[in-house]
């Protein structure tokens, strides 16, 4: 009897947790189908007479292809020097030399400084470099993290030394090891940098909306925020416009959760 | 000789390798934050040179009355919202953390919003807190909690805390998959019951004080994550109304964007960096300096 109970009331209250969690979502999915739970009262649990005119027109109210070409544009540069910077930096504290106590410290107090610290300085930097409205300048700050140098150098810690020293014997270069034997042996270390630059880059705002003025240069969140600001009523639109913006990143979870989960986690802390 | 010209070049590797990120860092982190001081005691021009004007910035500031709002606003949300927040998830995290069926189906759904695009969820609740055709009054509509629609976030007394509720929202699942990295033997639990202790004799006792460390990380990667806290106010109230959901970032931006006031803006930014400073080092000490030690469970 008291296991019964036991069973039941923890699924009762994940049941109600999770509903709350995954309500707010479907209503999004429904509205952007049917925009029909503005003006109908009650409004219906399952899409009524479903269409997609609403995708539609936002492709054709707003340059959304010109929006999506700049947040990927920028999203691969991110990801692309992410994975090659950190893995370098990664790599190059494997070895001692004079000043790695220094360049780890100077590391680790960069974790210290929240980006959010550094935008009016930053934003004056990007424009005496010229990067104002650029991808470049979107990319810039992103295109190395510390959470993901520690990563590739976690990771290359546990590459057995014999490795190492048989591509020596070999007379391998130890800067080709770091692509032909270090990285190929990192993929999780890899993946994990692949993914959380991604979301980082992706899902960014406060920066675009700084250094972007022109509407040619917005990245899909600003597209949003400056929709949402036109045209306030349109529920159907924006909510599909709102899915178009965020499915990328849902599927991404949903195709990795595992890597996603230990990726994010593995960055919590070294923050 | 062939030796030591190979450390040599050994040597040059590393270097070059470290260079890039190493670049990135300078410029992006530790120049701004060295630049940010020498600007917070400047008034900054658009044309010509800057004028030196001392600490008139930092005297405006304590005489402000929207910097003071901006900062117990802040205060509130590190130490009213992420509380919250590592409660709910500590609580969350114990039922998934025993076997139950499907409890990997409930740690994904709990941690769906987390990844999802602030804009985005700032987007979606803003119309769930809508007076007329919110999801939030209609449900309290139906149960007949209230007669007529609750203003949310026009409401002075209820945007704050319903900001905070979106964020709470977001970072639930990821508080939970934290708190729950750290195993407790099962063994303890069941000794326990034998002893005759409850479940808050068992929280307290056991539970808690074993995710210590764990509770004061996610206080700081709160700290880390309340950047996403910007994207929601400047989309949902917009430090409004008045500027009963002003924070310090949110102060900060329009200062410097919106009123091209970069210097006073940069004098906010150096104390919100001071306090975020204090915050963390006092949280990590908390945590007894173990902050490191949750990544390799990972």
């Amino acid at each position: 009897m008291r296991k019964r109970r036991i069973q039941i009331v923890p699924h009762l209250i994940l049941i109600i947790v999770s509903l709350v969690m995954i309500v707010p979502l479907y209503w999004v999915l429904k509205t952007s189908l049917t925009g029909e739970n503005l003006f109908i009262y009650p409004p219906s649990l399952i899409p009524e007479n479903p269409h997609v005119f609403y995708f539609i027109d936002v492709y054709y109210w707003i340059p959304f292809m010109r929006y999506f070409f700049n947040s990927v544009l920028v999203s691969v540069i991110v990801v692309v020097s992410n994975v090659v910077l950190n893995a370098m930096a990664g790599f190059a504290l494997k070895y001692s030399f004079p000043g790695k106590r220094l360049i780890i410290l100077t590391y680790l107090s960069c974790t210290m400084i929240p980006f959010q610290t550094t935008i009016i300085p930053a934003f004056l930097l990007t424009k005496h470099l010229g990067l104002l409205n650029t991808h470049f300048g979107l990319a810039l700050p992103l295109m190395s993290t510390i959470i993901n140098i520690f990563v590739f150098k976690a990771s290359f810690d546990a590459v057995p030394l014999s490795l190492h020293d048989a591509a020596k014997i070999d007379g391998m270069a130890d800067w080709k090891m770091l692509f032909r034997i270090y990285l190929p042996l990192s993929k999780a270390a890899v993946g994990t940098n692949i993914i959380l630059s991604f979301i980082w880059s992706w899902n960014n705002f406060i920066w675009p909306l700084i250094i972007i003025n022109e509407r040619e240069m917005q990245t899909l969140p600003l597209g949003l925020a400056r929709f949402l600001s036109y045209f306030e009523d349109t529920s159907g639109q924006m909510y599909a416009f709102v899915l178009m913006v965020i499915a990328p990143v849902i599927a991404i979870f949903l195709l990795n959760q595992k890597r996603f989960i230990s990726g994010v986690l593995s960055g919590a802390v070294k923050g | 000789m062939a030796f030591k010209r190979e450390a040599r070049r050994i040597r040059w590797m590393i270097y070059l390798f470290l260079f890039p990120s190493l670049a990135i860092f300078l410029l992006y982190r530790i120049v701004p934050i060295a630049w940010n001081v020498v600007l917070s005691f400047q008034e900054w021009k658009l044309i010509g040179p800057n004028l030196f004007v001392g600490l008139s910035h930092y005297l405006e500031m304590i005489k402000s009355d929207v910097f003071w709002q901006s900062l117990v606003n802040t205060l509130i949300y590190f130490f009213v919202g992420s509380p919250i927040a590592i409660g709910i998830a500590i609580f969350v995290a114990i039922l998934v953390n025993k076997p139950l069926f499907g409890r990997n189906a409930y740690r994904a759904i709990v941690f769906l919003p987390y990844p999802i695009t602030p804009v985005a969820i700032a987007i979606i609740w803003k119309w769930l807190y809508d007076e007329k055709v919110g999801l939030i009054n209609y449900i309290l509509r139906s149960l007949g909690m209230v007669k007529q629609g609750i203003p949310f976030l026009q409401s002075f007394s209820l945007a704050l805390p319903s900001v905070i509720v979106t964020s709470i929202w977001q970072v639930l699942g990821y508080f939970v998959l934290l708190t729950g990295l750290q195993s407790i033997p099962d063994d303890l639990y069941e000794v326990a019951e034998l002893d005759g202790a409850g479940f808050f004799t068992q929280l307290f006792r056991i539970t808690l004080p074993l995710i210590r460390p764990t509770i004061f990380i996610c206080f700081i990667v709160g700290i880390i994550n309340s950047f996403t806290l910007f994207d929601m106010i400047y989309i949902m109230t917009n430090g409004g109304p008045g500027h009963a959901t002003e924070i310090l970032i949110s102060n900060i931006y329009k200062n410097a964007f919106t009123f091209n006031r970069m210097g006073y803006a940069a004098a906010m930014t150096f104390v919100m960096f001071l306090f975020l400073l204090l915050v963390t080092g006092l949280s990590n000490k908390a945590s007894g300096g173990e902050a490191g030690e949750v990544h390799y469970y990972a």
